[in-house]
């Protein structure tokens, strides 16, 4: 004679078993950040002294630390997916800022900006990375008296 | 009474032992160089010496220089001039006589056969002239001369100076009982004080006796006196008892043999115990003079390092060492005597920390350790590696307001560093010396240095050693962006 499951145990077998492997099967369906990647290409990079619009203004390799603020210009085309992109700010070696800029097809640009001081004086660089933490580009400066 | 309990219950048994054989060496150096030359040059060194730390005492700063500086010369002159006396005590002798036997001075010489062989000459004006060497060595001063080797004898001495003679006019030289040289030519005397009486005869035996310690006898052909040269003074013998007495002194056998053995037994007791006391009071001067104080900076030296690994840091150089002990030992201490030596044949990767014990510093005997500071070095050690690492131009000063720098390019971008793994881990960039700006009016180029920092970071070998930058330079204008932008690219 065959015993019949009862319902209730049907449910816990559902839970337990069936909603890991609904997530699993969610996770697999989103692209790693490196595949997202794949086809980005960053056509053009700067750190200037303003923006205009999404327009670099006196792009330099040395600003005066009378500046209040010095930005990063990122422009890619073509971006194949919405995706996010960090822009990383070293003051020799020691991460000063990492500011995540998310990008939108077929292609967008987009800046970052660090305000500077008298005391940050001396060699900068901001590195470009993918959401996978690979460089794009690395910018280098000097913020001077 | 208890500090003198105290004070010797304070001496070791190695300062026993330090006092014992510096006196014996004393006493060695007395017995075989006494009654030579150099025992009296000796003498004056150190009474010079004395006379230097007097000087010093006294504040008599351009006295005690001089005399310091004839003390260093005569040092050294007593080498060159007495090298022959120096060799013959050090080498012609074995061990055991260097460091037990008594030289004695040359054996006795057929005293009352020369005795009366001199007078019989004297009494017929044949002119003689006899040496008599003590320990100095006479073969430099004594210039030709012919071998001999004759036992000592009246008839021998008076044919030898017989007028016909070929020889009769040079000294013979008598060793013992024997003439061992004959016709020999001896060094005149430059001294302008001898009596005019005085003929070559008497000028060689003085010339020979003031530059040796032997004993020169001279029977004068004019006169018919007999004398007797020795040191720097002559004299004449009027009896044959005072010829005899100062040939026996001089040759070291006095009449009375047991009264002789006496005295020389009576003179090296009082050698040794004047050793020792000279020696017991330069030790007690040494180390137990007033307590003094003195501190020196001694650079670390790390010892027995793993030779993988190598030091990338340390917190200190060097450490300040004070030191105690008596007056005498730290004025002539010198800061290289100080030794400051850590082991590292336990040290790890990364940062260690240790301790500076006193068996870490090595000093000279008699100082005491007083302090260290800093107590505790920490020392970096790390594996040695490689890394290329790109080039970024340290900017500083002030660019003209009107300008904009563009860009700069240094060529070759990259180079290879060698240092510590865990520092080349955490560095992504390599910098440049500091580039002033104030001077950049236009585009152009420079040579740069790399500021390595740490310093225990290198280039290479192999790579370049200095980099050039490219930099370009631009107005500042009222050019809107996108054409400012053409502009930098170009």
């Amino acid at each position: 004679m065959k015993r019949k499951c009862p319902p209730l145990l049907l449910v816990i077998f559902w839970l337990v078993i069936g909603i890991p492997a609904v997530v699993a099967s969610q996770e697999t369906t989103s692209p790693p950040a490196e595949d997202r990647a794949k086809g980005l290409t960053l056509v053009e990079a700067d750190v200037c002294e303003q923006m205009e619009g999404t327009t670099p203004v006196n792009p330099a390799v040395v600003f005066s630390s009378n500046l209040d603020k010095i930005y990063c210009f990122s422009s890619f085309d073509p971006v194949p997916g919405e995706m996010d992109i960090y822009h990383e700010w070293y003051r020799k070696d020691k991460l000063r800022a990492k500011i995540k800029l998310t990008l939108k097809p077929p292609r967008w640009s987009t800046f970052s900006s660090m305000r500077i001081r008298k005391s940050d004086a001396g060699p900068w660089r901001v590195d470009i990375t993918d959401g996978a933490g690979q460089v794009l580009k690395t910018l280098r400066f000097s913020v001077t008296e | 009474m208890e500090n003198f309990l105290l004070f010797f219950s304070s001496i070791r048994w190695q300062d026993i032992v330090d006092i014992i054989l510096n006196s014996y060496i004393l006493f060695r150096l007395y017995v075989l160089f006494r009654g030579t030359h150099v025992f009296r040059v000796l003498i004056g060194i150190a009474l010079l010496w004395f006379s230097q730390r007097v000087a010093v005492a006294l504040g008599l700063i351009l006295t005690s220089w001089a005399i310091q500086g004839i003390t260093a010369a005569a040092a050294l002159i007593i080498i060159v001039v007495f090298r022959n006396e120096i060799r013959s005590v050090l080498q012609a002798k074995n061990l055991k006589a260097i460091l037990w036997g008594v030289p004695h001075r040359t054996s006795k010489t057929q005293v009352e056969i020369i005795v009366e062989t001199a007078f019989e000459l004297a009494a017929k004006k044949i002119g003689a002239i006899m040496v008599f060497p003590g320990l100095d060595d006479l073969d430099e001063l004594i210039q030709g001369g012919i071998r001999w080797d004759g036992i000592v004898s009246r008839e021998m001495i008076k044919s030898i100076f017989w007028h016909d003679n070929p020889v009769h006019d040079g000294a013979v030289i008598v060793e013992g009982t024997r003439i061992k040289k004959v016709g020999a030519v001896l060094p005149l005397s430059r001294r302008d004080d001898l009596p005019s009486r005085y003929g070559t005869r008497h000028r060689a035996a003085v010339g020979l006796a003031e530059m040796t310690d032997a004993m020169v006898l001279v029977v004068s052909e004019e006169t018919g006196t007999v004398a007797l040269a020795k040191g720097s003074e002559i004299r004449t013998v009027r009896t044959r008892d005072a010829l005899a007495e100062a040939l026996e002194e001089h040759a070291g056998s006095m009449k009375g043999q047991w009264g002789y053995k006496k005295k020389e037994k009576r003179e090296l007791a009082i050698a040794a115990l004047a050793s020792l006391v000279l020696i017991t009071a330069v030790w007690f001067s040494f180390t137990r003079g007033q307590e003094s104080l003195v501190a020196f900076d001694i650079p670390v030296e790390y010892v027995n390092r793993n030779p993988a690994t190598e030091i990338v840091d340390t917190s200190v150089n060097t450490v300040h060492v004070g030191l105690s002990g008596s007056g005498t030992l730290i004025k002539s201490i010198r800061p290289d005597q100080v030794k400051v030596r850590l082991d590292l044949s336990k040290a790890v990767v990364g940062r260690n920390a240790y301790v500076i014990t006193s068996e870490d510093i090595s000093l000279p005997p008699g100082v005491v350790l007083r302090k260290v500071r800093p107590s505790a070095v920490e020392v970096a050690i790390d594996v040695p590696g490689e890394k290329t690492l790109p080039i970024q131009v340290d900017w500083v000063g002030k660019l003209r307001k009107d300008l904009i720098l563009t860009n700069a390019k240094v060529l070759p971008a990259k180079t290879k560093i060698k240092g510590g793994k865990s520092i080349l881990k955490s560095l992504s960039t390599i910098y440049t010396e500091k580039v002033r700006l104030d001077q950049i009016e236009k585009s152009g180029s420079l040579k740069v240095n790399l500021a390595l920092d740490p310093a225990t970071l290198k280039i290479a070998p192999g790579s370049k050693e200095s980099f050039t930058v490219d930099y370009f330079v631009q107005k500042r204008s009222s050019l809107s962006p996108q054409e400012q932008k053409v502009t930098a690219r170009q």
